[in-house]
């Protein structure tokens, strides 16, 4: 939550809202936002299967499927970072700053690892792939996947910065900007898992 | 002499509030409403241009079957997007917070945030019907809406997706709130079935809205990127819209009808002074129609769907009338044998019960497969969904507004005003839509400027008391604004109700309540000297002790 946000709080409750019952609300706001904005991604995969079956095969004759080596790498990639993100996240909750400064950059430098190779996957697809559905829905969803990830990477650089400047403790109710990005950061984990999945398995 | 109490009910807030940012719930919640009747009325007006056309069998008014595809889409597209569902957020902000004695709702930031996305997005909406405009309905169907329709069709995506935007904002907020904001006395089990309503509609939004954003993602991709995801000469599939938008639409149907059924346990109790009947299966069957709706998206596409599902869905859609006929004889049990006081907000609630219901038979009857094919596309259809959105959403939103408008305004309507209203409004819409059934059984298709001159005596009948509906509503504006500066002042609780929303001042202060409230055990136990008991504690804290304005009540 911005400050801008509080001030407007502030002016209408005369004093700064319970923040056990923020840090609460912030919460389950969190979980609710999550399975919500889940279904887009949900909805992108039914729009990849349906599709897939206006085709005799999949990937369509003539198509070379596409090779799941460093989408792999990335994957890893990705996981190991939401992992340090949450080693992160642990590590000030405890008081240990070095430590959450330290896998913080870890964090978002395989971050970035994983957005790079992505980026490369969704620019190489061949002509041929881009003539029929198989090339169109993976731009589409590997697209759409890495927005998010753009977005969340930039919270997270946010949080990084401001926790440097030593604006969280280890009481999750100052710090609810850092574990709000672990959150999103394990929302982008998981929708990529089940993108890769259907992207480059479920032939 | 008026009191201190008396004088804080005369209180409100200045109108230029209404027209500024605010994180205030009450503000916010009038902001939707005024925006979202304000939209009822560009939506009505052009319904009523929709029925001068029909007023003869051949093109007069519209110079050509374009522009009558034009005005019927951006009909549709304003009523459900741009007054129905933000209606329901108007009275949810204002009221779902002081049901439940908190200060305001959870995030205020995105509740405002949520609220101003609209009229963004009603601007780029509205804006394309100006441009070369959506002409493939509010369903907006591919090819119609990629290859036959101009950059209107294109706004008219940009700003459904703004909408489904606020839309998912706001019912996060609301769940958080009604999750985590009671007060500690009121478990779930003593919630106002309103706030239930209002769960299970934010559930169904949450759920389903992100579809939406997805298909329409998708169109806009298929309009500006050269994509061909609903072009089956590109590989795409044009029934992967109909999949998805209406995973979304169907149970959008709900969103507009959910917190209705909630209003209707609301007044049908308290104009009655009878407990809720059933409250638990009523609050449960909100659930089940949140859950139910989700697996009969199938049924608006019988004519086009394999066969084999055919029948599941069938099933799944008759099934659905379970939780809703639940809902029906709870109304029933509890109006029966109460004291039914015939304010204005109890004939639209009553109003909404024989309206509604004809609308659910008639939904029962479109599940049935054979016949759905038989009369598919058909007027029948135009008015099965106007009995469920006109007869079961708006008839519901009259009963709110009668019901609430003295606790947003702190002044009363006008009751003989409202009746006429109601009157006006109640054969108005019988005789626009009940025919309706009749020539589409007869085989009139909807969505179309030029028919059967056959058809004529009962298309002009409808017309003629389609008017008499449109001019219904200037009624109820006058009685809103004449109210608003002249009504009598209500006092907390002029209807004496129990529930959390009447124990505060009207309109009630900044932070809702000076002290923590303290909710009654039973939010509907009328009839019961502890009720009496603590009302009549909440009348002398409020107003000491002074009449209602509609004189005392037993209870």
């Amino acid at each position: 939550m911005t400050s801008y946000v509080q001030r407007q709080e502030k002016a209408k409750f005369g004093e700064d809202r319970d923040a056990e019952m923020r840090l609460k609300n912030n919460r389950l706001g969190m979980t609710i936002f999550q399975a919500s904005w889940i279904m887009v991604f949900l909805a992108l995969i039914v729009v990849n299967w349906q599709l897939r079956f206006s085709y005799a095969q999949w990937p369509p004759e003539g198509v070379a499927p596409f090779d799941p080596l460093l989408p792999s790498a990335a994957t890893l990639a990705l996981i190991l970072s939401a992992l340090l993100a949450r080693r992160g996240w642990q590590a000030l909750r405890l008081g240990k700053l070095g430590v959450f400064l330290m896998s913080w950059r870890l964090n978002m430098a395989l971050g970035v690892v994983f957005m790079a190779i992505i980026l490369v996957e969704f620019t190489v697809v061949s002509e041929a792939a881009l003539a029929t559905q198989y090339g169109v829905t993976m731009r589409l969803m590997t697209g759409f996947h890495l927005a998010h990830a753009l977005a969340i990477m930039a919270v997270m650089l946010r949080v990084y910065r401001q926790a440097g400047r030593g604006s969280y403790s280890g009481d999750p109710r100052d710090s609810w900007p850092v574990e709000g990005a672990v959150k999103l950061w394990y929302f982008v984990t998981v929708a990529w898992l089940m993108f890769y999945v259907v992207l480059y398995w479920l032939r | 002499m008026a009191t201190q109490h008396e004088a804080e009910t005369v209180r409100r807030p200045a109108l230029s509030e209404y027209l500024r940012w605010s994180v205030d719930h009450k503000i916010i919640g009038v902001q939707y409403g005024v925006a979202a009747f304000l939209f009822f009325m560009v939506g009505g007006a052009m319904a009523m241009g929709i029925r001068l056309e029909l007023w003869t069998p051949t093109l007069d008014l519209m110079a050509s079957g374009s522009a009558y595809n034009s005005l019927f889409t951006m009909h549709g597209t304003v009523m459900i997007f741009l007054f129905i569902i933000p209606m329901w957020a108007a009275f949810g902000n204002f009221v779902v917070p002081l049901q439940l004695g908190a200060k305001d709702m959870a995030f205020p930031w995105l509740n405002a945030f949520a609220f101003w996305l609209i009229p963004p997005a009603a601007i780029v909406i509205l804006l394309g019907y100006f441009v070369t405009p959506a002409e493939a309905g509010w369903t907006s169907y591919p090819p119609l809406s990629t290859l036959f329709s101009g950059d209107g069709q294109t706004l008219w995506a940009l700003g459904a997706h703004l909408l489904g935007i606020s839309s998912i904002m706001g019912s996060i907020n609301f769940i958080v709130t009604i999750l985590n904001m009671r007060p500690p006395q009121m478990i779930i089990w003593t919630m106002p079935l309103l706030c239930w309503a209002v769960l299970a509609t934010s559930i169904i939004a949450v759920m389903a809205t992100p579809f939406l954003a997805g298909a329409l993602t998708l169109l806009l991709l298929d309009r500006v990127a050269g994509t061909t995801f609903f072009d089956a000469s590109g590989g795409g599939d044009v029934l992967l819209w109909q999949n998805i938008f209406w995973f979304y639409s169907h149970p959008a149907v709900y969103i507009m009808v959910l917190p209705g059924m909630g209003v209707l346990s609301e007044v049908l109790s308290i104009h009655c002074r009878k407990p809720v009947f059933g409250y638990r299966m009523v609050g449960l069957s909100s659930m089940g129609i949140a859950f139910v709706g989700f697996t009969v998206w199938a049924h608006h596409m019988f004519t086009s769907l394999q066969p084999e599902l055919r029948i599941p869905f069938m099933i799944t859609t008759m099934i659905i009338a379970v939780p809703t006929g639940i809902k029906m004889f709870s109304w029933l049990g509890t109006i029966w044998g109460g004291k039914m006081r015939f304010t204005s907000a109890l004939l639209f609630a009553l109003g909404f019960m024989s309206m509604f219901v004809i609308g659910g038979i008639t939904g029962v009857m479109l599940a049935a497969l054979p016949f759905d094919i038989h009369v598919h596309d058909t007027y029948f259809v135009v008015s099965h969904f106007h009995f469920v959105l006109f007869g079961g959403s708006v008839f519901a939103i009259y009963a709110a507004l009668y019901h609430w408008f003295p606790k947003v305004t702190g002044r009363m309507m006008n009751e003989r005003l409202g009746r006429i209203h109601f009157v006006f409004t109640y054969f108005g819409f019988l005789f626009t839509f009940f025919p309706m059934h009749i020539v589409g059984m007869l085989g009139m298709p909807r969505r179309v400027a030029v028919y059967d001159p056959n058809f004529t005596d009962w298309n002009q009948f409808i017309s003629f008391w389609a008017f008499v509906l449109g001019f219904s509503t200037f009624i109820v504006v006058y009685n809103v604004i004449h109210s608003y500066f002249r009504g009598p002042v209500a006092g907390a609780n002029p209807w004496r109700a129990l529930t959390l929303e009447w124990a505060t001042t009207s309109p009630p202060p900044v932070t809702n309540f000076d002290d923590d409230p303290i909710p009654f055990e039973d939010p509907y136990g009328y009839g019961t000297e502890a009720s009496a008991a603590y009302l009549d504690a909440v009348d002398a804290a409020f107003s000491g002790g002074r009449p209602t304005p509609d004189g005392n009540q037993a209870d």
